[in-house]
């Protein structure tokens, strides 16, 4: 199944990946608990110690995911082994060090503690996504460097190098040097949010985005053998104009924390240009999922291939753009409709790419051929359904507390702005155990795979043909999945309406209605499309692997239907 | 280099790279206008509270807590309790110096007023007395009338005596900050808003006025320590000190009453009404052991001799849980 011996180096990243994803989502089902019910474990887990160590377990978990991934394509893409493959290992020790120390390390900010010496935090050093002490920071620059040194080492030549390896070469030297801004105690509240956008944005929107879109591209290629060419093409094109647009789209950061006005004209404009990648990416994956009309061999990996493109255009992009005008962001801004577009975009676009190339490369090293692939779907689906969830009470609920909080200017949490929230911090609680359900589901099936026996083939042939391939199932065509994207667009572009209303004297002056209807139109509108648009490209995708079954007059393979 | 696919990705890679660099010159001079010191934007080493604490020091205690993890500043952290941007401006310095030793309740009238005639604190505002000082902090007398005495959600940190100061110092450098009208002002007062207002919670117990309790001199035994519990509830005592001998923020009071107790400065003292009378009018000069000097605010300007005599024969008539 795997060409390079290295390539099994993977998998323990791999795994890693699915304890530390298990744990996040725990700590996140927790985190809801504690917003129904602030007492819940205070004291013993302060709510932002647990919010801490689930924001850092995301980014760790997205890391090791990519880490094993691209150490998995590395040798595939140069056509031999990993350089160095005992870095990689002791690549391996170290961030299972790093993860376990950061955990423990992020503790001490319940007793204040943050070791300054030098006057650095060298224990933790509290804020936002950068909580990790400069002892853990200066181990995850070494880690990023053995990085970027087993890659670059790996790849040929770089006259050799196609528009795959630059994005990977560009992307894993990139991580190390944006970490290099986030490791400085600054004094200026002002300045210190300047730099640690420079790490998180310019990582989530630069970075990442660029691993992101290489990834996928070599994993269409694995999947549907889509030509590397017109792949490399749409890398090309996609890397370039996430950076084009993500360079200045940065200013949408620097609106409000005592930065110059004229950010938020920069901010404004040209992150609103930020979706074009992912509009591209996203019918990048349409072109090649139907470029060759062959049956999925690998279901759960594309499903969550799918998951990953559709998600980062809906999350990140649409979420996203729906936020990012100084007019629109200064309501959202601070509130939980934040949370709706990074849950959406963060683990829909980078998690789901982990979980797909997991689902793609653990049966590959195992050399597993043919395995149960039902819990993987099952999983997708659930996964799917309690993210757009989450982002679906985060945002109703974020919209009240704009209202009741800046427009009302009601400042007690306690009494004012809980109680307008609670049905929404009940449903968080509800949509975020679905997602448990899926994740822990998924961390078994991927642990287990293989070792299992496979489910009998029980299924009469009757059965497998009796699916319609007309109606719900009928082959997608391009026009139809333009009339799909645009829907999506026009749900995002109410939502945004809704957001701008709020600078509407007649909303200022005490009345929601406006904006509340175009968030109970918008959210709903643009989860549900996007869940009925994944259900109708998968449901073509199934129909197509029966017609293509039939004609090869085969013997019949349950097709379990993704959802029934 | 001669295939002609080879040069026109070449190519394609350069303008892409020079669009690149146009960028990034842009974000460059942008960037640099950002920070130029005729912008006025306020720096921290600037500003000082109370004479002596720094903003800076704030802003590292600011981060040692993660506050950002429950709190947004300048609108980015967590949404589980309010932005701490302009907490500084809307509620005043006495209110935070209130506040912040014990979080977990939030302060009484009382509490507020001892807060404001601290001398640090009237150095810093130039406001004695607490009519003033709720019309230079509207926020303060909102948060009294409505939420005086009740419990918080936010859980006692046990700030060390010198964090509390710091804090407050950054928090007077974000409000002083321009942070280019975020967040928005609202338009209309929530709290008289028709449709909220019947849901809002405006009641609240912890408005008495301490004033004229110089009566209870003359009462019995029983009606002390009567007035004595009144007292401690109004002052906020309790949000820092157990009826029972458990820790808070302060001693418990339970059972301690006629017990020896170790001091900080390594000698020892018997706990009786002298001692508590002194522990309420100069709290530092007897710090018990384990507890920092500096905490607790001195009492000696607001309470008369009768009222903490009724409190004392609270703390007296408090028996072993």
């Amino acid at each position: 199944m795997i060409q390079y011996r290295t390539q099994r180096l993977s998998l323990r990243f791999f795994l890693l990946m699915l304890v530390l994803l298990l744990v996040q989502v725990v700590l996140g089902v927790v985190l809801s608990l504690q917003q129904t019910d602030p007492t819940l474990l205070s004291g013993i887990m302060n709510f932002n110690i647990t919010r801490s160590q689930h924001v850092n377990l995301g980014v760790l978990w997205i890391l090791s995911g990519f880490i094993g991934t691209i150490l998995f394509v590395g040798p595939i893409l140069s056509k031999r082994e990993l350089a160095a493959p005992w870095l990689v290992k002791f690549l391996f020790v170290a961030l299972t060090g790093i993860t376990i120390w950061n955990a423990v390390a992020i503790y001490f900010a319940q007793k204040g503690i943050a070791g300054w010496w030098l006057g650095q935090p060298w224990i933790q050093e509290g804020i936002e996504y950068l909580e990790a002490g400069r002892i853990a920071d200066v181990l995850i620059l070494v880690g990023f460097a053995i990085l970027a040194y087993v890659v670059i080492r790996t790849f040929p030549n770089v006259k050799e190098w196609n528009e795959i390896h630059w994005g990977l070469g560009i992307g894993v030297s990139a991580l190390a040097a944006m970490w290099i801004f986030g490791m400085f105690f600054i004094g200026r509240i002002d300045l210190q949010e300047y730099f640690r956008w420079f790490v998180v944005h310019y990582w989530v929107e630069g970075v990442w985005e660029v691993i992101h879109i290489s990834l996928i591209g070599i994993l269409l290629v694995l999947m549907f053998k889509a030509n590397v060419k017109a792949v490399g093409y749409a890398v090309f094109w996609g890397v370039t104009l996430v950076w084009l647009s993500g360079l200045l789209g940065n200013a949408h950061h620097y609106f409000w924390v005592g930065t110059p006005e004229f950010w938020q004209f920069w901010g404004s404009l040209f992150s609103a240009l930020e979706p074009l990648p992912l509009i591209l990416c996203f019918w990048h994956m349409y072109l090649d999922a139907h470029h060759d009309r062959k049956p999925l061999v690998n279901k759960p990996a594309f499903y969550f291939l799918l998951g990953s493109a559709v998600l980062e255009m809906v999350g990140a992009g649409i979420l996203g753009f729906t936020m990012t005008f100084a007019l629109t962001n200064v309501w959202s801004h601070g509130t939980w409709i934040t949370p709706s577009h990074a849950h959406l975009a963060m683990f829909g676009t980078f998690g789901m790419l982990g979980l797909g190339a997991a689902y793609w490369i653990v049966p590959a090293v195992r050399g597993i051929k043919r395995f149960d692939q039902r819990f993987g779907q099952l999983s997708f689906w659930l996964v799917f359904l309690g993210m757009l969830g989450i982002g679906f009470a985060f945002a109703i609920g974020g919209t009240i507390q704009v209202f009741i909080y800046r427009t009302l200017g009601l400042n007690w949490f306690g009494s004012d702005i809980y109680p307008s929230m609670m049905l929404y911090k009940v449903l968080l609680v509800l949509f975020g155990l679905v997602f448990l359900a899926g994740v822990a589901l998924l961390v078994f099936d991927l642990y287990t795979l293989g070792h299992r026996v496979r489910e009998p083939e029980a299924q009469s042939a009757a059965a497998a043909y009796a699916r319609p391939t007309s109606g719900w199932s009928r082959p997608l065509t391009g026009f139809e999945a333009g009339i799909w994207l645009l829907s999506m667009w026009v749900f995002g572009f109410v939502i945004t309406g809704g957001l701008l209303s709020f600078n509407l004297a007649r909303v200022q002056s005490g009345d929601p209605t406006l904006p509340y209807v175009a968030a109970a139109v918008g959210y709903p509108g643009l989860l549900l499309a996007t869940l009925l648009f994944v259900w109708r490209f998968l449901a073509s995708l199934e129909a197509r692997e029966q017609r293509s079954e039939a004609a090869m007059v085969r013997g019949p393979v349950p097709v379990p239907a993704p959802t029934d | 280099m001669d295939d002609p696919q080879v040069r026109a990705e070449t190519r394609r890679r350069r303008i892409a790279l020079a669009g690149l660099g146009l960028m990034a010159i842009v974000f460059i001079i942008l960037s640099a206008f950002s920070f130029v010191s005729s912008r006025d934007q306020i720096t921290p080493d600037t500003v000082v509270y109370a004479g002596e604490h720094g903003a800076v020091d704030g802003k590292r205690v600011f981060q040692a807590y993660g506050c950002m993890g429950c709190h947004t500043i300048v609108g980015n952290g967590a949404y589980l309790g309010p932005d701490l941007t302009n907490t500084y401006e809307d509620a005043g310095p006495a209110y935070l110096a209130a506040f912040l030793p014990s979080a977990g309740q939030w302060p009484t009238e009382a509490a507020l007023r001892v807060q404001v005639q601290q001398p640090q604190q009237v150095a810093e505002t130039g406001i004695a007395d607490l009519a003033a000082y709720y019309e230079a902090f509207p926020g303060a007398k909102e948060r009294i009338e409505r939420r005086g005495g009740l419990t918080s959600y936010m859980p006692n940190l046990g700030f060390r005596p010198d964090e509390v100061p710091a804090l407050i110092a950054f928090l007077k450098y974000t409000s002083l900050m321009d942070t280019e009208g975020w967040p928005p002002v609202p338009k209309v007062d929530g709290l008289t808003f028709p449709q909220a207002a019947g849901a809002i919670n405006t009641a609240s117990d912890g408005t008495e006025d301490v004033a004229s309790t110089g009566a209870a001199g003359a009462e019995s035994a029983v009606d002390l320590v009567a007035t004595g519990e009144r007292l401690v509830t109004q002052l906020g005592c309790l949000a820092c000190h157990a009826t029972d001998s458990a820790r808070k923020v302060g001693p418990g009071w339970g059972g301690r009453y006629g017990t020896v107790t170790d001091l900080a400065d390594g000698g020892s003292a018997l706990i009786d009404d002298g001692y508590l009378m002194t522990a309420i009018t100069d709290p530092d000069a007897q710090v018990v052991a384990g507890y920092p000097a500096g905490t607790m605010p001195s009492y000696a300007t607001v309470l008369a001799e009768d009222d903490v005599n009724a409190i004392v024969a609270f703390i007296r008539s408090l028996e072993h849980p």
